[in-house]
């Protein structure tokens, strides 16, 4: 993944940054790209857990 | 809803992949599960807890335009309340549309009603401008 060092805050545009996903429709790997969300014109929410394996 | 939910955790793509086929919960899921293995995302959303190298059970809705619209986060011990969750997503786009509206508290589905115009007639008059919203209810 790469990131600017930035930090998101309430009203302004998220920092761009990419992930590396596990996407279960597909059954295969895939990449999240915030950059991505904005050209598609998505919605996009976040929802961060602590860890796998572990209730959510 | 037209929205794109993606998890993410400090886990690798690799053990989402293998904790989804093995949790038989997990069975139905349908959002891709993002990897953050060197935390940068979740420090960049303030999630990152040092003591333990996990991200907290945070919430984040993100406009079309990237722009930042809403967080929750929650420590974690406390879990999340989807519907409370779905009503404020359905707020955010709600008051996309009408942008001189504001969802109060109460706010709950499109056709409630809402405040309209905050501006300086409402100031001081907020308890008459919220009983006549839930009167019209």
């Amino acid at each position: 993944m790469s990131v600017q060092e930035a930090t998101a805050r309430l009203g302004h545009r998220v920092p761009m940054f990419e992930l590396a996903t596990y996407d279960p429709v597909k059954g295969d790997f895939g990449t999240f790209s915030m950059a991505g969300q904005i050209e598609k014109k998505r919605w996009t929410v976040l929802f961060f857990y602590p860890a796998d394996f572990t209730f959510v | 809803m037209g929205c794109d939910v993606v998890t993410v955790s400090t886990d690798t793509h690799f053990v989402h992949l293998a904790w989804q086929r093995c949790e038989k919960e997990l069975a139905a899921v349908k959002y891709p599960m993002a990897a953050d293995p060197t935390r940068d995302v979740s420090r960049m959303f303030g999630v990152y807890d040092e003591n333990t190298g996990l991200a907290l059970r945070g919430t984040f809705m993100i406009d079309p335009e990237g722009t930042l619209l809403n967080s929750e986060v929650n420590f974690y011990n406390l879990g999340r309340n989807i519907d409370e969750l779905l009503r404020k997503f359905k707020a955010n786009l709600y008051m996309k549309r009408k942008t001189n509206e504001v969802c109060p508290s109460k706010w709950k589905d499109e056709g409630d009603r809402t405040l309209v115009n905050p501006g300086a007639k409402m100031v001081g008059k907020v308890h008459e401008a919220l009983e006549e919203a839930l009167q019209g209810a």
